[in-house]
């Protein structure tokens, strides 16, 4: 059969290397080359960007220096000890336990918690949103009827009980008795894309062309909704590294002896705190400030860049 | 023995109601159609909009569900997903889409789309399959240069040419064309039927060409048959249909192609009214 093509057209073995050179020559920049430029283009997202990455790698390896257990000693001697000092560079709280150490440990559970959750419930969302969307019928139907149930569910009272009824829990656990209740809203939002994004024609030539059903979805339709997914994903970063602090704030979330962002802000319940002593929680409330705008920013940056390279014309 | 035969081929789309989302109705999209497709012809299927002629065609490329009716290929029956998976029947026929923007995966360079259907049913290796590629885009007459660029980067002639060049590249032996080039201009249609033309002639490949422009398919196709609401009124050669119309409908069709020639411009509006008159009378009984 190649026979016929070589017949038909002049080209043949020797000019390939030729011609794929000239054709890279001419390539248009890959999706990757297209987010870098536009970050390198706006410097505030530049900066949002590395204080991001730069405070997530400083407390997940600043947090393996401090001694947790140690460090949540109470210390009668640093009651309510000044910042700026040089033992408390934060000062202490009512237990004399230093702030600083608290908030890096505290930064990495929250965050720790933050990333696993979005990981693990938008990934799940992701799938479930995309298998609905294009499946349609039955099965969509069903998935749905699953959807429905789950919002129907009151949910930071389930987290509530089930974090009381489960005896002994830690970060890892709580992680994923968040997942189950956090990847309805990305499922419903990648759902209503992917019905629309399946009834486009390429969808049908990728059926004639033989590929088969769990390639179309993942290979062929994810890719063309990847700026929703990487915006959604973004905020939902944003909006869990919220849920953990709320429900620690409230006393549900990790044991206080697991210091987290939620636990110190809870400092705040004390009106003494809030007035004399706010070295205990406005740390922790500053950071949580800038960390949610600093990754919503990259969020509109990235949405660009996604956007640009699907039009593609704006490369560069 | 015909390369395709189809029999009596029903497409109905359920019309779901009420609370319970039960079948009350149903839109009858093809409604009991029969024709064959001979090998290296090309057969064109004509009618208004919503006739079901697309309908029809992705049937027969099996992107639809059938609700009745047969499609014989090698003597098996297409219509059923086990039979066309047996046959690689994807290899042998393909097809060709009408919104040249969207029938194209906006993510994905050149050379992937074209190569799709032969990393999925040839396995060659990667500089077989780079050079088959090449050599496709050489045939639709597009530059090497064009491998790793995306779809968006083309005119609508040359994204539509590209859709021609992914038909073709496991050299099928049928390719539906739906509406290959009515969202083209005039001067664009003809190059890409030129192409399609070309195409034909070098591989053997049979059109099943879908159209609602009868000036096209009289450049393009031997035999025609006239589809209107999922039926068919006529079937014919090209002779009989444009010079000996037989169907009220097809005379219709035949008046809507309009005129050149000033001098018989308005002998040509009476005759074209004329023949709106009886339809609508045949139409209100
Ligand atoms: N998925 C669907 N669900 C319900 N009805 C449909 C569906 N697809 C098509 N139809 C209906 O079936 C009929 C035939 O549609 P079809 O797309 O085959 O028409 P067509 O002849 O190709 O028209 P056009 O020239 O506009 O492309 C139309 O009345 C349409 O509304
Ligand atoms: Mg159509």
């Amino acid at each position: 059969m190649a026979e016929n093509f070589e017949q038909h057209s002049d080209i043949s073995a020797a000019d390939l290397a030729r011609l794929s050179q000239e054709a890279q020559a001419e390539a248009t920049p890959s999706t990757a080359k297209i987010i870098w430029s536009e970050f390198k283009a706006d410097r505030p997202a530049m900066a949002a960007l590395f204080i991001i990455v730069g405070f997530i790698v400083f407390v997940m390896v600043g947090a393996l220096f401090i001694d947790t257990p140690k460090m949540m000693e109470t210390n009668i001697m640093a009651y309510f000890n000044q910042p700026f000092t040089p033992e408390f560079w934060l000062g202490a709280d009512s237990g004399g336990r230093s702030v600083a150490k608290q908030l890096i440990v505290g930064s990495r559970n929250s965050i720790g918690i933050a990333i696993g959750l979005t990981i693990i419930s938008s990934t799940f969302g992701i799938c479930w949103g995309l298998i609905s969307g294009y499946f349609n019928g039955y099965i969509d139907w069903g998935m749905q009827r699953v959807y429905d149930f789950m919002m129907m569910l009151p949910m930071t009272m389930m987290i509530i009980v089930l974090v009381t009824i489960i005896p002994h829990y830690n970060s890892v656990t709580l992680t994923f008795i968040f997942s189950i209740f956090y990847w309805e809203g990305t499922s419903r939002l990648i759902r209503s894309r992917t019905l629309a994004e399946s009834e486009k024609d390429y969808v049908a030539a990728s059926r004639t062309s033989g590929t088969s059903h769990w390639k179309i979805i993942f290979r062929e339709i994810m890719p063309n909704i990847s700026s929703l997914i990487i915006v959604d994903c973004t905020l939902s970063f944003a909006e869990n590294i919220g849920v953990e602090t709320g429900l620690s704030y409230l006393g549900f979330g990790l044991p206080s002896q697991t210091p987290s962002l939620g636990t110190m802000i809870s400092n705040a319940n004390d009106p003494n705190n809030i007035t004399q002593y706010w070295w205990t929680w406005l740390p922790a409330a500053l950071e949580i400030i800038i960390l949610c705008l600093a990754i919503s920013y990259v969020g509109q940056v990235l949405r660009r860049a996604a956007d640009a390279s699907q039009r593609q014309g704006a490369a560069d | 023995m015909s390369l395709i035969e189809i029999k009596d081929l029903k497409v109905h789309y359920p019309i779901r109601t009420g609370f319970w989302n039960r079948i009350t109705d149903s839109v009858r999209a093809v409604d009991g159609i029969t024709f064959n497709i001979e090998a290296g012809e090309t057969y064109g299927l004509v009618g208004e909009s919503g006739s079901g002629k697309s309908t029809t065609g992705k049937s027969v490329v099996g992107l639809e569900k059938v609700t009745s009716g047969s499609i014989l290929y090698k003597g098996q029956d297409i219509t059923k997903a086990d039979n066309r998976r047996k046959l690689d029947y994807n290899r042998d026929v393909q097809m060709i889409f009408q919104d040249s923007l969207s029938s194209l995966n906006p993510r994905k360079r050149i050379e992937d789309i074209i190569a799709e259907p032969l990393r999925n049913f040839e396995h060659l290796s990667k500089d077989d399959e780079k050079l088959r590629v090449l050599q496709l885009l050489d045939i639709v007459g597009l530059d090497a240069d064009a491998l790793y660029k995306y779809p968006h980067q083309f005119s609508g002639g040359q994204r539509q040419r590209i859709g021609v060049a992914r038909a073709v590249a496991t050299n099928p032996k049928l390719i539906i064309a739906d509406e290959p080039v009515s969202a083209l201009d005039l001067s664009v249609q003809a190059q890409v039927l030129n192409f399609m033309k070309k195409i034909q002639r070098e591989f053997g490949i049979s059109y099943l060409f879908i159209s609602h422009d009868l000036g096209v398919v009289r450049h393009m196709c031997n035999n025609i048959a006239i589809m209107n609401r999922g039926r068919l009124v006529e079937i014919g050669t090209r002779d009989d249909i444009y010079n000996h119309p037989l169907h009220i409908y097809t005379k219709r069709l035949l008046a809507a192609i309009p005129e050149t020639n000033v001098n018989q411009r308005e002998a040509h509006r009476a005759s074209r009214l004329a023949v709106e008159k009886v339809y609508q009378e045949q139409q209100s009984k």
